[in-house]
Order: C-alpha cells, then structure tokens, then sequence
C-alpha cells in the first residue's frame, strides 16, 4: 500500500500541534514529583497539570484543523539569517554584561550589530554605537540615577 | 455624586502640583515617541522605564507610566497614517484608511481627525472612569474566590471569542501562558515548580522580561531592516484641519468607537487592540459606501482611532477597582503600583485617595496636553520617522537589555527576554498571537489562587460556581460565548473575525 503523506503537504499547524502536544507530554513526565493533591485540597501540582492536558488537548485540535492551515513549506524563512545573527549577539552580549560592564557591552552590542548585521561602514558605526551608549549611560546612570553594570574594569 | 466631585477636587489638587504635571508630562512625550516608532510598543517603554520610577513616589511614578499607556495610543496613528507601519499594534487598521487619506493629500485631516477622536475618547473615558470605578470598587469587596475565578475565566474565553485567529489557538496560548505563570513556588504549599535549581526561577517568571522578549525583541527579529523601507509623507501644517465634509464623516464614528472602545476596555484581553479591530469591522459594516473602506475613508481612522484610546481608559476600571490587570500593560503598571506599597484593588480609593484621585485627575489633563503635542509637533515626529531602521533596533536591543535587567538586577531575567523574543519570532511565523499568552502570565498567580480556594471553600465542589449569583452570570456569559463561538465555526468557516484578519493581512 503506497502511503499518500509527503513533507509538501505539510501543514504549519501540523508542526505546531505536534510541538505543543510533545512538549505538553515531557513537561508532564517532569511533573511527577508535584503533588496533584484532592479537589478539596488541590496540591502545587494540580494546575500545572490541569494546564498541560488543555495544552495537548488544544495541541491535538490544532492536528486535527491543520488542514485549513497554511503550507508549512509556504512560511517566509528570509529574515530567518537575520534573526539568528540578532540572537548570537545579543546571547553574547547577555553573558558578557555583568563581566564587562554596561558601557563596554553595550558599545560592543551596538558595534557588533551595526557591522555584522547591517554592514554598516567602521568610522560610522563605531561613532553611533560609542555616542548612543554615552547617551543611555548618562541618562539612565546620571539623570535618572538607575544603577547600571559597571562590570570588573570599574565602569 | 457631590462625593465624587469633592474626590475629584482633591485629584485635580494633586495633578496640577508642578512635579505630577511634568511627569504627565514626561509619560506623555514619551509615550507619542513610543508609539510613533515602530518595533517599541506600549508595553516595552512601559517596562523599560519601570525602573526609573523607583525613586519617585508612587503618585508620580503611576501618572508617567500611565502616560505613556495612552501616549503611545496617540502616537501610533502618526506612523500609520504617514508610513503606513503600525507604529504599535492597536493601529494596525489606521494604517489602512490613514495612509489612503495621506496618499490623496489629506495626511494632515488623517492626523487631526485621529488626534482629536483620541482627545474626546480618552476624556469620556476617564469621566466614566470617574463615576464607575469607586462603585465598582464597592461592589468588588463582596467578591470572593468564586467570583474573581468565573471573572477571570470570563475574561480568557472573551479573549477567545474575539481572537482573529481561532478558539484553539488562542486558548492554547492562554494555557501556555498560565503554565508559565505557575513556575517558581507555590504560595500554598511551598514546592518549588519548574526551577530547576536556578534561584532566580523560584519568584517564577517576571512580566517584564516576557512581554519585552514576545512583542520588543520578537518583532526585531521578524524584522529585518531592508524590510522597513516605507515613504514617509509628510504633512504640512495649515492641512492640519480638516474639511466640514470630513468632520462630518467623522463624528458618529468618533461616538461609536469611544463607547464602543470603552466597554471593550473593561474587559481582560488585548483591550485596545481588539477594539480597533472591532471599531473598523462596525464602520465598514454599517456605512453606506463600505467600497469606501481601504480607500481613504474617513470613518475608518476616526473609529478605530477613538475605540483604542477609548479602550486603554476602560483598562483602568478592573484595574483600579478589582485589582485584577486587563492585559500585560495594566499587569506592568499594577506591579509599580504594588512596588510603591500601593496595592490596587477595591481598598485603592479609601485607602489611597491622593494616588487614585491624583492619577484619574492627572488623566484629564494628560488627554489635554497629548493633543497640544500630537498636532503643532507633527513635524518633528515626521524626523523621528525619518531614522534608519538599520541604526533604530540596536538602540530598541539596548533598552530592552537595560528595561529587563534594572528591574531586578537579574541576568536570568535577560536570559528569559531573548528566549521569549526567539518564542515571539516562532509564534510570529506560525500565525499565533502571543497576546493570550502574556495575558495568561499575568493572571496566572490570581486565578490559580482563587481556583484553588474556591475548591477548598466547597470541600472539592465544582458547583461552587454554580451556587453563587455573580459567579454564576459570568459562567453563563462564558458558556454563551464558547457556543456562539462555535456555532460561527460550524456554520460559517469564514465569519467577521476570520474576515477581518485577512483584511488586515491584505
């Protein structure tokens, strides 16, 4: 017998349906060691796992109206470079932020965004991103006293 | 009512103090500024400015926050009517009859016709505010478990009912959202959920970080710079008014959208989002020329325009009167309240008549001062608009980095908003609303809370909220939305929401 599936007619709400119902199973399989608890004295487990049963329940109505969804071949994945190189930065700027402080992450975030991403000429990026940050320091730390990251180099 | 005018006296005594007025002030440049640049919405300048109202006193830091709520309603529509990008969700569908009018000339009406139905839908609202919130806050001390868990029920299936997308989806994003809610302790019985030994995930998952993450960072990264390459037209000063024809056209469309803004406002959901929807979908559908419609018409600005201004007033009812937070920016706005030791809620208006007062009062003036800067600074606006998105996002980043981080000091929060802007992005692509799902965060600790002591009060009873009057009119709403709804899905695959969210994906 000659199966009728193929990855083209692939809906996106198949993806989706999928996904929420799986992860609705794993985080109930994580979910072990909260107690349900009684109706008449509910445990820190009960609406956790009341939740997770809507989710794959609605998961599985996603599935079953995937139909009337759109092509999962036919989303727009362009911007998707964009995003990941957007992410990337920012990831390391977040683990570098409290080592290196606000004014030197931030510069660098800026820098690094303006180059990697938008190819932007040295001179001007480096002028925007050194400028802006002096701004948001002095309006944030100073104007407004927020207390920002000075990091291990003192500022 | 001779109680209410002496209440309002003293919030006007409050409100034209020289500080409140300048942080009115502040909240509501601001607030235009946020609403005039794409990719910053409400809730992002809202949180990113969070912690610099730590060193104000609670009257202050509630007056600037809430101006920039319905600031940014203003100046969402310049960048709509102009650039024909939504300069923050809610004006979504001012892009679509706003940018018509200014591709015919009449940039300047569109902008004077949606300012001056933000000023009249905002004042209404506050009047109403005014005289509803105090009773309301009387009657809400009678309210127990039951009643604010059908409320709260209530609230998630109106949400439902009114989505674009369908009733699964957005339930499941709800569901999720309040899954997300429930991590971190549990306040009855002390278990640690879903920490995994990180520390910080014990208070569980701040607002902050997630709604900054799925609608500041999220839109960022579905947002790729050579995208945003809109013409930005720019209006000259003496067409700033608009003809009489124009005025008339725009008048009941002014009236409906403001009431009907309000009353959608009052209700937990995505408030000013859905009611521009809404507001669009009556004009077209009772105008005589719908044809008109997408094509410059002036009912199609002037509704949608009020209905969201309108709408972020009404949010304020709940808020201030129940204590129970409409959308993710009144959940923003509560938590200041809250760090402030001002607690919102039915005990607000006795316990605090200078912050609650003050704040209404403050309101009035701040509708004032939002048409005096929406108008004459039009053009400085048009500059604004004029920044390369290129150089634009990685100042938003930066804000959001420091928003998120100040609020508490915790990288872990940091780490929370990028992961939410990468779920942002996925939603995005997959045609979800992560609207339901902050929504579900927010009332995730009051609604687990009051469910599971309703369940204790009735001894494991579901019936409780059967057996109690208010309780039992909210269940009944509820089941009657969930079967209109899908009766709609049955009988009619394509009804007004379906209908609508093309229109706006045209």
């Amino acid at each position: 017998m000659r199966s009728h599936f193929s990855f083209g007619s692939l809906r996106s709400d198949h993806i989706a349906g999928a996904f929420f119902i799986v992860f609705g199973i794993i985080v109930f399989a994580l979910s072990g060691d909260l107690p349900f608890g009684s109706l008449s004295s509910p445990g820190a487990g009960m609406m956790p796992k009341l939740l997770l049963v809507l989710m794959i329940v609605f998961g599985i109505a996603l599935l079953f109206g995937a139909a009337a969804s759109q092509p999962f071949a036919g989303i727009e994945w362009s911007d998707g470079s964009h995003a990941l190189m957007v992410v990337v930065i920012a990831g390391i700027a977040i683990t570098l932020y409290q080592t290196l402080g606000f004014i030197l992450t931030m510069t660098l975030l800026v820098f690094t965004l303006l180059i990697v991403v938008e190819r932007k000429p040295v001179l001007n990026a480096a002028a925007y991103s050194i400028g802006l940050t002096m701004i948001a320091w002095w309006v944030f730390g100073k104007a407004l006293k927020s207390p920002l990251e000075t990091g291990i180099l003192g500022f | 009512m001779g109680v209410t005018l002496d209440s309002l006296w003293l919030g006007f005594s409050v409100a034209l103090q020289p500080a409140v007025l300048w942080y009115a002030f502040l909240g509501c440049l601001v607030g235009t500024l946020v609403g005039v640049l794409p990719g910053i919405g409400p809730l992002a300048g809202i949180s990113i400015l969070l912690p610099i109202t730590f060193g104000l006193n609670a009257t202050n830091a509630i007056v600037m926050l809430a101006g920039i709520y319905y600031g940014s309603q203003y100046g969402g529509s310049t960048t709509s009517i102009l650039l024909r990008i939504p300069g923050e969700a809610s004006s979504v569908m001012t892009c679509i009859d706003g940018n018509a009018m200014a591709r015919k000339g009449r940039a300047g009406a569109a902008l004077c016709i949606a300012a001056v139905g933000s000023w009249i839908a905002g004042t209404f609202g506050v009047i109403v505010l005014t005289l509803v919130a105090p009773p309301l806050a009387t009657i809400a001390l009678k309210f127990g478990p039951p009643e604010y868990t059908a409320l709260l029920v209530l609230g998630l299936v109106f949400l439902a009912y009114m989505s674009t997308t369908s009733l699964s989806r957005t339930l499941l994003m709800a569901a999720f959202g309040l899954l997300l809610g429930t991590i971190g302790i549990d306040p009855l019985s002390g278990h640690f959920r879903y920490s995994f030994d990180i520390p910080e995930l014990g208070d569980g998952i701040g607002i902050v970080p997630v709604a900054v993450g799925l609608f500041g960072l999220g839109e960022i990264l579905a947002t790729p710079s050579h995208q945003v390459t809109g013409e930005v037209i720019r209006p000259k000063l003496r067409e700033l008014w608009p003809n009489r024809q124009e005025w008339r056209d725009s008048g009941w469309p002014i009236a409906r959208g403001t009431v009907l803004g309000f009353l959608i406002g009052i209700i937990p959901g995505s408030a000013h989002i859905i009611s521009s929807f809404l507001s669009y979908a009556v004009e077209k559908k009772i105008s005589k020329h719908p044809e008109e419609f997408g094509q410059g018409a002036v009912a199609g600005v002037a509704g949608p325009e009020s209905a969201n201004n309108a709408a972020s007033t009404g949010a304020f009812v709940p808020m201030l009167a129940l204590g129970i937070p409409t959308g993710p920016v009144t959940a923003v706005l509560m938590a200041a309240l809250m760090i402030h030791g001002v607690p919102p809620g039915p005990s607000l208006v006795n316990d605090h008549p200078e912050v609650f007062w003050g704040f209404v009062a403050s309101m009035y003036v701040g509708n004032v001062m939002l048409l005096a800067l929406n108008l004459p600074l039009v053009g400085i606006f048009v500059h604004l608009l004029r920044i390369p998105y290129a150089y634009l996002y990685p100042l938003i980043i930066m804000f959001c980095v420091i928003g998120v981080y100040e609020v508490a000091h915790s990288i872990v929060d940091v780490w929370i908003m990028l992961i939410m802007g990468v779920v942002g992005y996925a939603l995005k692509k997959f045609s979800f609303d992560p609207a339901p799902l902050v929504l579900g965060l927010v009332i995730a600790p009051i609604f687990e809370m009051s469910l599971r002591q309703s369940l204790i009060m009735s001894d494991g009873n579901w019936l409780i909220f059967l057996q109690r009057p208010i309780a039992f009119v909210l269940m009944i709403v509820c089941a009657g939305l969930l079967a209109m709804s899908a009766f709609s899905a049955f009988m009619a695959r394509r009804d007004w929401r379906a209908q609508m969210a093309e229109e706006v994906k045209e």
